[in-house]
């Protein structure tokens, strides 16, 4: 459900943690970005950074330089005054995949599973070219960046394309970098070799991260992707795979990324139009907020 | 320069670490004892830097060394000073002081056996070590590969430049910490805690038992989590069902990838309470039933394999209270010479 008021979390003498619900949705992750940018463009007094991710606001301060009271009495201010949201900016990168690549096999055989994507079919009563299909279908919304540099949480912003597959029980202890993979709904990628427990499907040629900042689209920092950011994946062959990863490797890779502002609005109106449910509610649940 | 001879188990170069990268997954790394590493730079003269996750000022970069193991030489005259855990540390085969700086002359090797209380050792050096600062730090993620020396633990062979001295290190020798501040490693540790985000979800009996009985430090913890074996924990029953898809089958994925600063302790299933440290992730996505507060966290550091830690709850206020004591040790009035 999405709550009336966000809900502010004391997180130790440091940090808060802002709730807006406890459900996974673009347009409640609207209002944490529309908050977050109003912050960053006039931080209040004491504030270190902020961590926006899906349906939370994180908030780092010093409590020497301001008091829990003030830090929250200034947020709250900000709460009230977001009005509408009409846009946000966004911007919009094509991200190339080879869908049932080789070496997600290989992290599924090392670690005794199936084939992910054939695990990601049938738990979706799909075939695995619908699988990849659905994936290239309709664009993806980056709600946060978060578990390791620059991993991204994204989610279908179709919800009729939304699908995915529930994390391993038992984490691989590695991964491949750069797989694509589903934990639940949410489709992300590892930009690093990491241990992980999301369902693997593709690969992308494309560095997701970069420490090193070589190519010209990392020369504001090594992270690709931010909240706010869309994707859009498009299938592609082992050939061109090969093809793009030379040219990502002698960074001159031109990346298909586009600086635009979305309507969020339009987007909220649309979803209502589907007939989607605004919220979700479960009405046995005897679950309390405070 | 320092020599590095034998790498130790996981030497790294560390400051107080990096801010501003919570929204794009990037931990902060830095000191896990940021109290030892911030001494061990005053004593030698050099900037502290800010406390542990406020980190306005990364300060001087050290070495931290884990459990033992590092061999290293001076290359020239230098003033260094060892604090945090106690390894049997040797200059040239004579006991070397902890807490204290002292002058190495060129040649000169600090030789660290394993730690006998405490888990981590720090190393500063007058002028600091030299490494490129990346985003704003010089602090070492080794598993992001990037920042310290190469953006990995030291191996032999390694040779760290050091800054420039700004001052007279022979009149800076022999300034230690007052000894009735140094701190005891040993024993049951108190780690304070400010109640979490979903603490309400854990039964009450599960809550009260999670602050009284000792845990011990699960050997598989490091630098992103420390792990504590002990009883397991029970949820109330109440999860909406809707849940079960978007957070995830497990009673403790009771939210959906929530912030998750340095010093939050999430209890995954209800079994072994895992604290977020400095090279954690910025989200989790279980039941985070408390915070360790931010002095605490040095505490945890010197945690060894399977030693006895217990949760205390405190209220916001004591934590800042507490922070607020901490600063004021790190100070010119905690030296004597």
């Amino acid at each position: 459900m999405i709550y009336d008021q966000p809900i502010f979390r004391t997180m130790g003498d440091t940090a808060i943690n802002i709730e807006f619900g406890d459900e996974t949705s673009i347009v409640l992750n609207f209002r944490i970005l529309v908050l977050d940018l109003a912050i960053r463009e006039n931080p209040p007094p004491g504030l270190i950074e902020t961590n926006p991710q899906v349906r939370t606001l994180g908030i780092v301060y010093d409590p020497l330089a301001t008091t829990l009271d003030k830090m929250t009495a200034a947020l709250a201010e900000m709460v009230d005054e977001a009005g509408a949201i009409e846009e946000l900016p966004s911007r919009k990168l094509v991200i190339p995949a080879y869908y049932n690549d080789p070496w997600s096999r290989e992290c599924s055989e090392a670690f005794d599973v199936r084939n992910n994507i054939e695990y990601i079919a049938e738990f979706n009563d799909m075939t695995v070219p619908e699988v990849i299909e659905t994936h290239t279908a309709c664009d993806y919304w980056v709600t946060g960046v978060g578990f390791v540099p620059g991993a991204f949480m994204s989610y279908a912003m179709d919800p009729r394309l939304r699908f995915g597959a529930p994390l391993y029980r038992t984490p691989r202890s590695w991964t491949h970098s750069r797989l694509l993979n589903f934990g639940g709904t949410t489709s992300t990628i590892y930009p690093i070799r990491v241990p992980g427990g999301g369902q693997l499907f593709g690969r992308t040629p494309i560095d997701i991260f970069d420490p090193q900042q070589n190519n010209t689209v990392f020369a504001d920092g090594p992270v690709l992707t931010k909240a706010g950011d869309r994707h859009r994946y498009r299938s592609i062959s082992r050939e061109e795979y090969n093809e793009i990863r030379a040219e990502v490797e002698a960074g001159r890779y031109d990346y298909q990324l586009e600086e635009e502002s979305f309507d969020c609005s339009g987007y909220a109106a649309w979803l209502e139009s589907l007939g989607q449910p605004a919220e979700l509610r479960d009405p046995d649940a005897s679950w309390s907020l405070s | 320069m320092l020599e590095i001879l034998k790498g130790g188990l996981h030497t790294t170069v560390q400051d107080m670490g990096r801010r501003g990268g919570q929204s794009l997954g990037i931990p902060p790394s830095g000191a896990q004892d940021g109290f030892a590493l911030r001494i061990a730079n005053l004593l030698v003269g050099n900037p502290g830097g800010g406390p542990l996750i406020l980190r306005g000022d990364p300060g001087t970069a050290g070495l931290e060394i884990t459990m033992g193991g590092l061999e290293l030489r001076a290359s020239a005259k230098l003033l260094v000073a060892l604090t945090g855990a106690d390894m049997a540390i040797s200059c040239d085969s004579k006991p070397a002081p902890l807490w204290s700086a002292f002058l190495m002359r060129a040649g000169q090797t600090l030789n660290f056996g394993m730690a006998k209380s405490g888990a981590r050792g720090y190393v500063a050096v007058h002028g600091g070590i030299d490494v490129p600062p990346y985003l704003g730090s010089r602090a070492t993620h080794a598993s992001g590969r990037f920042g310290g020396f190469k953006g990995r633990a030291l191996k032999a062979g390694d040779q760290l430049h050091i800054g420039p001295a700004n001052a007279d290190i022979q009149s800076l020798a022999g300034r230690h910490l007052r000894p009735e501040l140094i701190p005891a490693y040993d024993g049951l540790r108190k780690l304070r805690v400010v109640r979490g985000p979903e603490a309400h979800h854990f039964t009450e009996k599960s809550e009260a038992t999670f602050y009284n009985v000792e845990w011990r430090l699960n050997p598989k913890s490091d630098r992103t989590g420390m792990r504590f074996i002990g009883p397991q924990l029970n949820f109330y029953p109440g999860r909406p069902k809707y849940l079960i898809k978007e957070a995830g089958e497990d009673p403790s994925n009771l939210v959906i990838d929530p912030g998750a600063p340095v010093g939050t302790i999430q209890v995954p299933s209800g079994v072994e309470p895992i604290v977020h440290c400095v090279d954690a992730p910025s989200i989790g996505g279980y039941a985070r039933i408390g915070t360790v507060i931010s002095t605490d966290m040095s505490v945890i550091g010197q945690l060894q394999p399977l030693q006895y830690a217990s949760f205390v709850p405190v209220d916001h206020e004591q934590a800042v209270t507490a922070l607020k004591r901490q600063e004021s040790l790190i100070a010119e009035s905690s030296i004597s010479k």
